[in-house]
């Protein structure tokens, strides 16, 4: 299936001297490239499918965010239909910004230049002074609409590609469905976001931060040593190397380079909380600590929208974070409150490039719409003090990548390479339900790989 | 009450002044004071003495930052989003990252230089007594490492400072940013 690369940047160098898929390493320069920066604007950013919004941003019909795939904008809206369309922000008069606004609802989008007007669908509803036919008489009106891409949305949440025949959605996702069902599809009302995103923009490439996303869950035992410290993590800030309950897992991954860490409830939270799942029915193992997000009034919603299988996975090693490939992280995090309350964090960020050398971090916060609103209160409160922009995780992430940007730009450095020597190779663990590439024990380097496996396909397809 | 639990964004606020017309005028004593303990916090953070920065903060504290939204047409000025935030902490939770700074906190070590600038503060007396409404503008500058270019916010800080005893301590906060997307690359310092 493997294909041999198919370009050479100016100074000679193939994919295959970037991504050296005999050793499993990758050239540092990948990360400041110019050259391949574009290239990965054509193969990967117009062509794969992007997240841009959660449908819960958009209630009501004319309601419309704008959002990026890579650096092109476009405006995801929802018609009187109750449809939604993603469409370029791009005026096909003269290429102004038709909505200059990041939200708001609208029936119609008027473009500020010269008057051309929009239906949320992106068709053209005409320009001004009619009579004298301001569009020309070379196009007719249904040639003279908004650019549009093709949408799925799944579990609400609202993906778009430019590759109008290419793979469906599920074929995108591939056997993490069956895994991200329990995280996005579990409740019959779903999940809603709690607020506009937050949005902060860093001096590093889009890949720094999207091979982390690949589940690099080593990196918590050193980077992230202060929620050990603060005994979020179950280790101790003392015991971090020889008692690191977080770290043993099963690693789920798939050829299209998406991949989630599943963590044992029980074992993960011992040092907090001295559970013991032996014996227990599903059931009780749910009601004794439930996945974040799932207050107890939930519970039986779980059994009604997953399999038995979803559900105990669930109930027993919960997939927790993760990305999707090519620029989603995924964090359901387990999150006990040092008052006793244990709603958890739930957030996705996207890392929308920028340039060669900078990256768009968005932050998505959620909770189920059903849950009561003094949870939702909660887990906004949980999530804004972990994640994003002054979250105590991501604060030590995003002081981490610019480093290595700066790194990647060296003459000399840049031909250093990234090594993601510390593989497992697949195994299935006794009785382990689910589908895609599996690797139980203490996570390593595979599920990385993997979200470089991903990044060679598409970059090799011209 | 703010709802928190919806996206939709009607719940938007409009930048508004101070709330109450009893104003302090600039230069009274109570003003005077107000300014030195805006000063000796912007110096208590600056030099990254956290102690003494907890020490000036009421622990029924509420320390919150909404994010900023581009809108147009009739919402145009309906931008701050308090359905979301940046920073949204109490008193128990600014402790939680105070003692992280003094660990593993690698976003703070090594530590950013940093210099707070508060200026147009504006005060009025709140209705409860020994109350008082300060509204300022911040601008900081944070030097991150041996990077030659300085990270730079500008926000608006609505604060409630009040008495207790001989000195003001900081009731609430809210920091209106000004950009939609921060061009700060973490919110690892306090504004
Ligand atoms: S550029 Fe939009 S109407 Fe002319
Ligand atoms: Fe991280």
């Amino acid at each position: 299936m493997l294909q041999k690369a198919t370009f050479t940047l100016a100074d000679g160098a193939t994919l295959d001297d970037l991504v050296k898929r005999d050793t499993n390493e990758v050239m540092l320069r990948v990360m400041s490239d110019e050259e391949l920066y574009k290239l990965e604007m054509e193969r990967i950013f117009a062509k794969t499918w992007l997240l841009l919004a959660h449908d819960t941003e958009i209630p009501k019909a004319g309601d419309f965010v704008v959002r990026d795939m890579g650096e092109d904008q476009v405006i995801v809206t929802r018609d009187r239909n109750d449809e939604i369309h993603v469409s370029l922000n791009v005026c096909p008069h003269r290429g102004m910004k038709v909505c200059t606004a990041e939200a708001g609802n609208a029936h119609a989008h008027r473009c500020i230049y010269h008057g051309w007007a929009f239906r949320p669908d992106g068709s053209f509803i005409g320009a001004p002074v009619e009579k004298e036919q301001m569009h020309g008489n070379r196009l007719g009106k249904d040639q003279l609409g908004l650019k549009k891409a093709r949408v799925q949305v799944y579990g609400g949440l609202i993906f778009a590609t430019w590759d109008i025949e290419g793979p469906s959605f599920d074929e995108y996702l591939g056997d993490m469905k069956y895994y991200l069902d329990q995280l996005f599809c579990r409740t019959d009302s779903g999940l809603e976001m709690l607020g506009p995103p937050q949005r902060f923009v860093l001096p590093c490439n889009w890949k720094i931060p999207g091979e982390q996303s690949g589940s690099d869950g080593f990196h918590t035992l050193t980077l992230h040593r202060s929620l050990m410290e603060g005994g979020v993590m179950g280790g101790t800030a003392e015991s971090i190397y020889d008692n690191a309950p977080g770290m043993y897992g099963v690693d789920v991954s798939c050829e299209q380079g998406h991949s989630l860490r599943c963590l044992e409830a029980a074992q993960t939270f011992k040092m907090f909380s001295d559970i013991s799942f032996e014996g227990k029915s599903v059931e009780e193992r749910l009601a004794m600590l439930p996945p974040p997000g799932i207050t107890k009034e939930l519970i039986p919603q779980l059994f009604k929208n997953l399999s038995a299988d979803q559900v105990e996975q669930l109930a027993t090693i919960p997939p927790q974070v993760g990305g999707l490939f090519p620029n989603i992280l995924v964090a359901f995090i387990f999150a006990p409150r040092t008052d006793g309350g244990s709603s958890g964090a739930l957030a996705l960020h996207t890392y929308v490039p920028r340039g060669p050398d900078k990256v768009e971090f968005i932050n998505f916060i959620f909770a189920e719409k059903d849950a009561p609103e003094q949870v939702k209160r909660d887990m906004l409160q949980n999530s804004i003090q972990q994640t994003g922009t002054s979250g105590i995780i991501e604060q030590d992430d995003a002081d981490t990548w610019p480093q290595i940007m700066r790194n990647a730009r060296g003459v000399v450095s840049k031909d250093i390479t990234l090594k993601y020597q510390a593989l497992h190779g697949h195994e299935r663990p006794e009785g382990w339900k689910g589908g895609g590439l599996l690797y139980p024990g203490f996570t390593k380097d595979d599920t990385q790989w993997n979200w470089w496996m991903a990044y060679y396909n598409l970059m090799a397809e011209a | 009450m703010v709802n928190y639990a919806t996206a939709a964004v009607e719940k938007a606020g409009v930048m508004r002044g101070l709330v109450s017309t009893n104003r302090v005028p600039l230069g009274s004593e109570i003003y005077n004071r107000l300014l030195e303990t805006l000063y000796d916090e912007a110096a208590a953070l600056d030099e990254r003495r956290f102690d003494d920065w907890v020490a000036m903060l009421e622990e029924d504290l509420l320390y919150t930052a909404p994010v900023r939204l581009t809108r147009n047409g009739p919402n145009k000025d309906r931008d701050v989003m308090r359905t979301m935030m940046h920073f949204d902490d109490n008193y128990s939770s600014i402790l939680m990252r105070t003692g992280r700074l003094s660990k593993s906190a690698w976003a703070e070590d090594p530590p950013s230089r940093t210099r707070r600038f508060v200026t147009n503060t504006r005060v009025a007396e709140c209705e409860t007594a020994g109350e008082y409404e300060v509204s300022s503008y911040l601008y900081v500058e944070r030097s991150r490492f041996d990077v030659a270019h300085n990270e730079t916010l500008s926000a608006e800080r609505r604060d409630i400072w009040r008495l207790v005893g001989d000195a003001y301590k900081l009731a609430r906060r809210e920091i209106i940013v000004d950009q939609s997307t921060l061009g700060m690359s973490n919110l690892a310092i306090f504004l």
